[in-house]
C-alpha cells in the first residue's frame, strides 16, 4: 500500500489539491460576492434582496464543492467512462440544486408581490404550485439531457397535458384574471357589502381564484364568478358597519276585519258605545282608511270624522274630528278618550237630532291583527335599509303603527332598536319624529331609507 | 303580488297543515259564489291547504224557493208560504242525511245549504256561514226561519258592515274579490275588443255606457234604461246592458222580457244575452265602455264594481251592499242613490273626461290592493286560523 501510494503519489496529489484548490477559491468568492450582495442590498430598497441574498448563500459552497469534485475527477487518471458518469452525477446534482434555489425564491417572491397585490390565499396557491411544476419540468428534462435520455416524449406528454389543462381552465381563466384584477385593484375586499346589477347582493366573505362568494342577507351564499364582477355593474357600499347588540328581526301583519254587529245611528248611540268598545274597534276605526288607501293619501282621516260628516251633516264636528292627530296619542285609550270628550262636548252644545238614514248608519267593527314572523332578521344599519326596500307594507306597518299605539310600546320598534341595540339615539329620534300618518307607506318606506342612507354616508 | 305576499300566504296556510275545509254551495257554475269557488279552491291546494267543494242537490222547485228567500233576504216583498218553507225544510233535510260532512272546517255559503248544520251537534268540526247576500233589511219571516240555523255556526262572514247584526257567534267581514288573470280581468288586445263590439254590432261612435249584470230585479236593469234616457236627452251616448242568467235563477227569462220590452226598437240600447263562459265577451264589453253603471237595488258585494274598477273605468254605482266599500265617492267612482242621482253622475263622468279618468285610476289602485284574489284568499286563510284564536292580537 505504501509502496503504491509512493508511486502514485502524483497521481492522488493533483486531484486532492485541484479539489481543495477549488474549495478555497469557492470560499473567497463567497466572501466578495457576500460582501457585493451586501453593498447591493444597502443600497437598494428592494424587499426581495435580502431574500435574494440569504437564499444564494446556502448553496454557494455546495456547488464549489461539486465543481471541485469535478475537477479532480478531470485531473485525476480515472476512466474515461468513469469521468463521465461522475460528471453528470455532478451535473445533475447542480441542476437539482438550482431548480431547489428557483424553486424557494420564486415562491418567496411571490408571496411578497401576491400578498402586496391583495391576492386571495387559494390564488397564491395555485400561483405557487404552477411556479413549482413549472421549474421541476424544466429541471427535470435538463437532467434528462445531461444523461443523453430522449426527452421527445416527454415534451410530448407536457404539451397534450398543458393542452387538456388550457380546455378545462378555458373558462377558468377569465375568472382567475379577473380575480387578480379584482384584488389587484383592491375595488372589492372581503367584509365589502356588494350589490350586482343582477340583483344578487350581500357580504362578501371569500374571493378565490376563480369565484367571490357572497353571504346574503338571508344566510344563503351566492357564488358569483369574478368574471361576472368586472363585466357587471357593482355596487360596493364598503366595510360592514356596527354590530348591534341584538339583532332586530322583522315581523309582518295582516288583519282580517271582525264585526261587532253594534251600530249607531246618531251622536249619543255612537259616543256611548265608543266609551264601551274595546281597544280593538278604536285601532280598527282610527287606521282603516290609512290601511285601504296608503297609496293615494298621505293624510288619512278617522272614520268617525268621515261618518259624522257625510252621513249625519255634522260637518263642524266633523272637522274637529278629522283634526285629531293619532300620533299626538301614546295609547289607544288616550285617543279613545279625546274622541269621546270632542263628541260629548259637541252633544253638550246642542242637539242630537241628526239621524244617518237607514244603512248608513256607523257599523262597529274592531281589528284581528295576525302576527307573523319573517325571514328577514339584520345586525347593522346596512342590512337595515337593504331589508327596508325588501319587506312587505305589512311589515312595515306593524313596526311603524301597530307596535307602536297597539302593542302599547310607545315608539315605533325601529326607534327602539337603533337606540337600545345599535347606539343609534340621534338616528332612532330622528325616526321617532317623523309623523308617519302624513305619509304614504311606500312614502314612509322611502323616507326611512333616505334617513338611514344620510346616517351611514 | 310580490314575493312577500306570496311568503305569508305560504305561511298562513302552513299552519293550517292538516285540516280539510270543506265548501259547500248550491251549483259549480253560475253566479258569483260559483265563480270565486272555482278559483279559490284549486289556489288553496296551491298552497298546501286541503280545500274541496261540495254541492247540495235540489230540484226547480227548491231553486224558486230559494231564489225567493234569496230576494226576501234583499228586501224585496215576495210571497212566500208554509208549503215553500216546508219544502226546504224538506229537501234540507234530505241533503244533510246524504251530503258527507268530513272537513275540520265546514263552510257554507249562502242560504241554500244552511241547514246542513244542523248536523253539528252529531259530529262536531267548526262551522262557517258565508253570506253573500245583502241582508241588512232583510224579509223578516225569511229571516227568523233561517236565523236558527245560522246561530248555530261557529262564525258568520259578511260582504258589507251593513250585513251584520247582534248575533251570538263572531262575525267576520271579508270581500269577495277578482282574479286579475281570469278571462274576465285580463288585458286584451284592441283588436279582441273591436272583434265583440262587431259581434254585438255596437258601433264604437258614442261613448258607451255598460252594466253588466243579471236579468235580475234587484239590479234594476229598467232603471238603468230610465237613467240612459235622461242623460241621452243632453249627449249623444250608448247604452249597453249585458246579462247572463245562472242555474239557480229562474226568474231571470221574465226579467229579459221586461227589458227588452222597455228598450223598444232604440238603436243606442243594445240588449245583450250573454251566455256562460263568455267571460272575454263581458271583458271586452267592459273595456270598451265610457262609463260603467251598477243602479242595483240591493247587492251582496258587486264584483261587476270590482272588475270595473280593476279596468279603471269611471263608476257610478248605487250605495247598497257592498258597493260603497268599493267606490269611496268622489274618490274611486260615484255613489248614486236614485235614478236622477245616476243620471247626474253619468254625465258628469261623459263631460269631465279628465275627472272621469282620475277616478278610473283611483279605482284601480284601490281595487289593487284590497279587491285582488290574493288579499280574499289571505282573508280565508286568517278566519280558518281566528277560529282557534279568540284573542284581538294573534302572534302565529
Amino acid at each position: 500500500m505504501i509502496e503504491w501510494l509512493i508511486d502514485n503519489w502524483l497521481k492522488i496529489t493533483i486531484p486532492v489539491v485541484a479539489f481543495l484548490a477549488t474549495y478555497v477559491v469557492g470560499l473567497w468568492l463567497k466572501r466578495i460576492v457576500n460582501n457585493a450582495f451586501e453593498r447591493w442590498a444597502s443600497r437598494t430598497r428592494w424587499e426581495g434582496s435580502q431574500l435574494v441574498m440569504t437564499t444564494l448563500r446556502r448553496p454557494f459552497l455546495f456547488w464549489f464543492l461539486l465543481l471541485g469534485v469535478s475537477i479532480a475527477i478531470q485531473v485525476s487518471v480515472l476512466p474515461p467512462e468513469a469521468k463521465s458518469i461522475t460528471i453528470k452525477a455532478m451535473g445533475s446534482l447542480f441542476v437539482l440544486s438550482l431548480g431547489w434555489l428557483a424553486v424557494t425564491l420564486c415562491e418567496q417572491l411571490l408571496k411578497i408581490y401576491l400578498l402586496r397585490l391583495k391576492a386571495p390565499g387559494p390564488t397564491i396557491t395555485l400561483a405557487r404550485n404552477v411556479t413549482r411544476i413549472v421549474i421541476i419540468i424544466v429541471g427535470v428534462l435538463i437532467i434528462l439531457e445531461i444523461w443523453g435520455m430522449p426527452t421527445s416524449p416527454l415534451l410530448v406528454l407536457i404539451a397534450v397535458a398543458v393542452l387538456a389543462a388550457a380546455l378545462a381552465l378555458r373558462n377558468a381563466a377569465p375568472n382567475l384574471f379577473a380575480g387578480f384584477q379584482v384584488s389587484a385593484t383592491q375595488q372589492i375586499k372581503v367584509g365589502d357589502y356588494i350589490k350586482l346589477e343582477t340583483g344578487e347582493e350581500g357580504y362578501v366573505t371569500e374571493i378565490s381564484w376563480n369565484n367571490t362568494r357572497i353571504k346574503a342577507l338571508d344566510e344563503s351564499i351566492v357564488i358569483v364568478p369574478n368574471n361576472r364582477l368586472l363585466q357587471h355593474t357593482v355596487i360596493n357600499y364598503g366595510h360592514p358597519l356596527k354590530k348591534a347588540k341584538e339583532p332586530f328581526r322583522f315581523y309582518s301583519r295582516t288583519h282580517l276585519t271582525e264585526l261587532t254587529g253594534l251600530k249607531a245611528k246618531n251622536l249619543t248611540e255612537l259616543v256611548d258605545i265608543l266609551k264601551k268598545a274595546p281597544e280593538a274597534v278604536i285601532y280598527y276605526h282610527t287606521h282603516r282608511f290609512l290601511e285601504e288607501h296608503h297609496y293615494l293619501t298621505p293624510e288619512p282621516s278617522n272614520d268617525f270624522a268621515v261618518w259624522v260628516s257625510d252621513a249625519l251633516g255634522e260637518e263642524v264636528l266633523g272637522e274637529r274630528l278629522v283634526s285629531v292627530n293619532t300620533f299626538e296619542f301614546p295609547s289607544l285609550g288616550a285617543l279613545r278618550d279625546r274622541l269621546v270628550g270632542i263628541i260629548e262636548e259637541h252633544l253638550s252644545k246642542g242637539s242630537n237630532a241628526r239621524e244617518a238614514m237607514a244603512g248608513r248608519e256607523f257599523y262597529f267593527m274592531k281589528s284581528v291583527s295576525v302576527v307573523l314572523p319573517t325571514t328577514y332578521t339584520v345586525h347593522d344599519l346596512r342590512e337595515f335599509i337593504e331589508t327596508l326596500r325588501k319587506i312587505s307594507l305589512g311589515s312595515l306597518y306593524f313596526h311603524v303603527f301597530e307596535s307602536r299605539l297597539r302593542l302599547g310600546r310607545g315608539l315605533n320598534d325601529f326607534t327602539i332598536w337603533l337606540r337600545d341595540s345599535l347606539g343609534e339615539e340621534e338616528l332612532g329620534e330622528e325616526i321617532a319624529r317623523l309623523d308617519p300618518y302624513t305619509y304614504t307607506l311606500e312614502g314612509l318606506r322611502s323616507t326611512l331609507i333616505q334617513l338611514i342612507e344620510k346616517r351611514i354616508k | 303580488m310580490g314575493r312577500s305576499t306570496i311568503e305569508e300566504l305560504r305561511l298562513l296556510a302552513a299552519r293550517l297543515s292538516g285540516k280539510v275545509i270543506q265548501n259547500i254551495n248550491s251549483t259549480f257554475i253560475g253566479g258569483g259564489v260559483a265563480e270565486i269557488l272555482s278559483r279559490m279552491v284549486p289556489l288553496l291546494e296551491q298552497l298546501g291547504v286541503d280545500a274541496r267543494w261540495n254541492i247540495i242537490k235540489g230540484n226547480t222547485e227548491f231553486f224558486q224557493v230559494t231564489k225567493k228567500f234569496h230576494n226576501a233576504l234583499h228586501g224585496r216583498k215576495e210571497n212566500i208560504t208554509a208549503g215553500d218553507f216546508a219544502l226546504f225544510k224538506e229537501t234540507s233535510k234530505q241533503n244533510t242525511k246524504e251530503t258527507e260532512l268530513y272537513g275540520d272546517i265546514i263552510f257554507v255559503h249562502d242560504p241554500q245549504p244552511i241547514a246542513l248544520v244542523s248536523r253539528k251537534k252529531e259530529i262536531g268540526k267548526k262551522w262557517i256561514w258565508r253570506c253573500h247576500i245583502d241582508v241588512s233589511q232583510p224579509n223578516q219571516d225569511v229571516w227568523n226561519f233561517l236565523e236558527p240555523f245560522v246561530v248555530q255556526y261557529d262564525a258568520a262572514v259578511f260582504s258589507a258592515p251593513s250585513f251584520s247584526r247582534q248575533l251570538p257567534m263572531r262575525q267576520f267581514l271579508i270581500s269577495p274579490s277578482i282574479d286579475p288573470l281570469s278571462d274576465k280581468n285580463k288585458e286584451l288586445p284592441q283588436e279582441t275588443i273591436d272583434s265583440v263590439l262587431a259581434k254585438y254590432r255596437i258601433p264604437k261612435d258614442k261613448p258607451i255606457i255598460t252594466q253588466v249584470s243579471r236579468f235580475d230585479y234587484l239590479k234594476d236593469p229598467v232603471g238603468v234604461i230610465q237613467a240612459f234616457e235622461m242623460v241621452r236627452k243632453s249627449i249623444d251616448c250608448r247604452l249597453v246592458f249585458a246579462g247572463g242568467t245562472a242555474s239557480d235563477d229562474p226568474e231571470s227569462d221574465k226579467v229579459l222580457a221586461e227589458v227588452k220590452e222597455r228598450a223598444g226598437n232604440n238603436p243606442d240600447i243594445h240588449i245583450l244575452l250573454i251566455p256562460p263562459g263568455s267571460d272575454i265577451e263581458i271583458n271586452a264589453l267592459q273595456r270598451a265602455s265610457t262609463v260603467i253603471v251598477q243602479k242595483s237595488h240591493r247587492e251582496g258585494f258587486g264584483l261587476t264594481v270590482t272588475e270595473a274598477l280593476w279596468k279603471a273605468k269611471p263608476v257610478v254605482a248605487s250605495a247598497v251592499g257592498g258597493i260603497p266599500l268599493q267606490v269611496k265617492n268622489k274618490f274611486t267612482g260615484l255613489l248614486s242613490y236614485g235614478i236622477e242621482g245616476t243620471a247626474y253622475d253619468i254625465r258628469q263622468l261623459l263631460t269631465n273626461t279628465e275627472y272621469a279618468r282620475w277616478l278610473g285610476e283611483n279605482g284601480r289602485e284601490h281595487a289593487r290592493y284590497n279587491f285582488l284574489i290574493t288579499r280574499h284568499l289571505k282573508d280565508y286563510l286568517l278566519l280558518f286560523l281566528a277560529l282557534d284564536h279568540p284573542e284581538d292580537i294573534i302572534h302565529l
